[in-house]
């Protein structure tokens, strides 16, 4: 399904499904993707599907819409572009191509035995030994253009890597300056960033050769700069004129040369920063130099080159930080949501049953006043329950070991969700071990941990239009060391799909009547003791939910507190 | 407590002119009116039975919209209370027959939630929305009034 996901902008954390034909964007609520921007046109722009082909059109809006950093008026749209109105920016993510289910069959990883295949590894290098592909061998250059190049290559080569080593700016950028000071003779540079907000330039990074004087600011000139960031062009500069440049005389004697590198970052999708070096000879040097410049044009391109390492990891920065920040709130806000849903339903029983009591105290009916209350007392028990998942969820906990008998606990659920199982025409069966001995373990945890599988067992089997079935049993494995609690239900059964978000909290709101946090919470509980929960479904098969945990006989365990 | 006939009368619709009269299965005349309530919660539905009959209503329940649309289709209530689970897209779905037969048979329909998807809101255009959570005694009196509403063009029609 293609979507939209807002990154930046007041609605960040907002996903857009893209499940209609024509999709409108803009700040009226007739549009299916609202964006509460004031810079966005009240229809700015739409997208249309046709077939597997999404285009987006700009509905002559006030301020434009941007693909990429640029502005369209129609833009086929691909996976990972980025579209951006007025100051809300969307990340688009198409249909997927082929499902992983396809993709699967199309790749197949077989067993050595199984094919006929008679290759074997002939060489292995490892990632450290990669890194040395450029290594100079001094013996083996032939000419000094080859040299050079081999360098070069060397350097953009370090500047990937360490790119792809850090995602943390503040390192990344003093380290390409240091690899630009290694590869090239500049005796101070610095690397300025595009600030997102101002869009003025802010310096990052600064260093001085040693031994070069560092109190001189760099001074830059503005025209530079300006046509560095206006024209995306690199520019070599030198304060020696061509002409005074092989006349002894000339100032150039007196002062030095000044040369400079400016260039622009440019990333995958805008320019953001600058990298300048500059160099200064002394006229001793120029002398000596005959002349020639430190910098040449081969710095320049060296240098453009390393500059769009960088940017595209300023840019890969960003764009994650934003993708996190945008995803945490999209989570909170999923969180609110669903905790919202289920206490105004919880809120809805209580009016209900204050109702009743309002009526029956009219009336002077006892018996209407005492169905409103157990209402209202239901009500309160799920609020609790709500709040204890919550807490449950939430903590860092011991569990509270004690010895206990599982067969009472879990005897104590099954009465308690008889009524429940009644109302939802389901026969619950319990069947408890016959030699259970008693156990250490938190016996309030696990009868929660047992309550929240039965309670979803008992709504799935309830579903259908025919009766359902929930068998409940423990089993002592002493061979194992392990006790188990099976529920088994006759259900629709759970897809492989839904099987991965089963145990990650309100994943699924579908049992409005349940928290979202049921098996969570279970599985939470349990794995604290060192157990597990296993889950066997298939689709119109029904599930079995099997609790499983270590047999811990007490006074086995010296540390365990027994009550 | 029990009720007879005539109290079921003195309830609701005496002193306000002629009642609704229906024809039933059985070929006999009830004069009160019926209401069909459709929600998932057994709470309201217990809520609203409870509060209905002591008004003369008779209640037709269902949780599932499916039976809804069955008791619907059999008894022809004269009103129908429709509870949405907004959480639930696939529920919505299942309702739409329900909203379409209580629109051909011009029933009054009460929706208890609200609609997400425009598509879905104009089916249900015909009926009225009440937010949750609502309040019992608005919706009991709204509910009232329409009953009566609908009594009142049933006997002009009779």
């Amino acid at each position: 399904m293609a979507s939209l996901f807002v990154i930046r902008g007041i609605d960040q954390g907002t996903r857009f499904e893209l499940d209609e034909p024509a999709v409108c964007l803009g700040r009226d609520s007739s549009n299916r993707v609202q964006l509460h921007d004031t810079e966005v046109s009240r229809q700015h722009a739409e997208i249309v599907q046709v077939e597997s082909t999404f285009t987006l059109s700009d509905l002559s809006s006030s301020n434009g819409t941007f693909v990429n950093g640029q502005r369209v008026e129609r833009h086929r749209l691909v996976s990972g572009d980025q579209i951006q109105v007025g100051s809300t920016l969307m990340l688009y993510t198409g249909p997927s191509e082929e499902s992983e289910e396809e993709l699967a069959e199309k790749v197949n990883i077989a067993s050595p035995r199984a094919t006929d295949d008679q290759s074997h590894i002939v060489h292995s290098v490892s990632q450290q030994e990669g890194s040395r592909l450029f290594e100079v061998q001094p013996a083996a250059l032939p000419t000094s253009w080859l040299a050079r190049a081999r360098a070069n290559l060397q350097v953009l080569y370090r500047a990937a890597l360490a790119v792809s080593h850090t995602l943390d700016i503040d390192q990344l950028l003093p380290r390409i300056m240091e690899l630009i000071f290694e590869s090239v003779e500049a005796d101070r540079g610095c690397i300025m960033l595009v600030d997102p907000d101002t869009k003025r330039l802010v310096p990052k990074v600064r260093r001085t050769r040693q031994g070069v004087r560092t109190d001189e600011k760099i001074t830059i000139s503005k025209t530079i700069l300006d046509y560095v960031l206006e024209k995306n062009e690199g520019v070599l500069t030198t304060d020696a004129r061509d002409d005074q440049r092989w006349n002894p005389a000339a100032s150039i004697l007196q002062q030095g040369i000044r040369e400079a590198i400016c260039v622009p970052m440019q990333g995958r999708y805008e320019v953001v920063g600058v990298i300048y070096i500059d160099t200064s000879s002394t006229p001793q040097e120029v002398i000596q130099k005959g002349g020639a410049a430190k910098f040449s044009e081969d710095h320049l391109k060296l240098m453009i080159a390393v500059a769009h390492q960088a940017a595209l990891a300023v840019e890969d920065t960003r764009y994650y930080s934003a993708m996190v920040q945008a995803e945490r709130l999209a989570a909170v806000g999923q969180t609110i949501a669903t905790v919202s849903h289920h206490i105004k339903n919880i809120l809805q029983g209580i009016r209900g049953g204050s109702y009743l009591i309002e009526m029956g105290l009219k009336e002077h009916d006892e018996s209407l006043v005492r169905k409103g209350w157990g209402i209202v007392e239901k009500n309160q028990n799920k609020i609790s329950s709500l709040v204890m998942d919550m807490l449950t969820f939430s903590k860092e906990r011991e569990p509270d070991l004690g010895s206990a008998e599982l067969n009472r606990v879990v005897d104590d659920v099954v009465e308690l969700m008889q009524s429940r199982a009644v109302e939802e025409e389901v026969t619950l069966s319990w069947q408890p071990a016959e030699a259970m001995p008693t156990l250490v373990f938190d016996a309030e945890g696990v009868h929660r941990a047992v309550l929240n599988v039965v309670t979803n067992a008992i709504d799935a089997a309830g579903g259908g239009t025919r009766p359902g079935r929930v068998d409940v049993r423990t089993e002592y494995a002493p061979d194992e060391g392990k006790v188990r609690v099976v529920v088994e239900d006759t259900g629709p059964g759970i897809s492989p799909e839904q099987i991965e978000t089963l145990f990650s909290p309100f994943a699924s709101t579908k049992k409005s009547r349940g928290t979202g946090l049921g098996l969570p919470v279970t599985q939470k509980i349990i794995q604290e003791h060192g157990g597990q929960v296993l889950v066997q479904s298939a689709l119109g098969e029904g599930s079995r939910f099997s609790l499983e945990l270590p047999a811990v006989l007490p006074g086995t365990v010296p540390h365990a507190l027994a009550r | 407590m029990e009720r007879g006939v005539e109290g079921r009368f003195e309830g609701f619709l005496a002193g306000q002119g002629g009642p609704a009269a229906k024809a039933t299965e059985e070929n006999t005349l009830f004069s009160e009116p019926s209401v069909l309530i459709v929600d998932r919660s057994p709470e309201t539905r217990e809520v609203l039975k409870t509060a209905l009959e002591r008004r003369g209503c008779r209640i037709l329940a269902a949780s599932r919209a499916g039976r809804g649309l069955e008791l619907a289709r059999e008894h022809h209530p004269d009103l129908i209370v429709l509870g949405l689970e907004e959480a639930s897209p696939e529920a919505e779905e299942v309702c739409m027959p329900l909203a379409a037969e209580s629109e051909a048979s011009h029933t009054p329909l009460v929706v208890l939630g609200s609609c997400r998807r425009r598509r879905r809101r104009s089916a249900l255009a015909h009926g009225e929305f009440v937010s949750k959570p609502y309040h019992y005694g608005p919706l009991i009196r709204r509910i009232e009034e329409l009953l009566c509403s609908t009594g009142r063009a049933l006997a002009r029609s009779a």
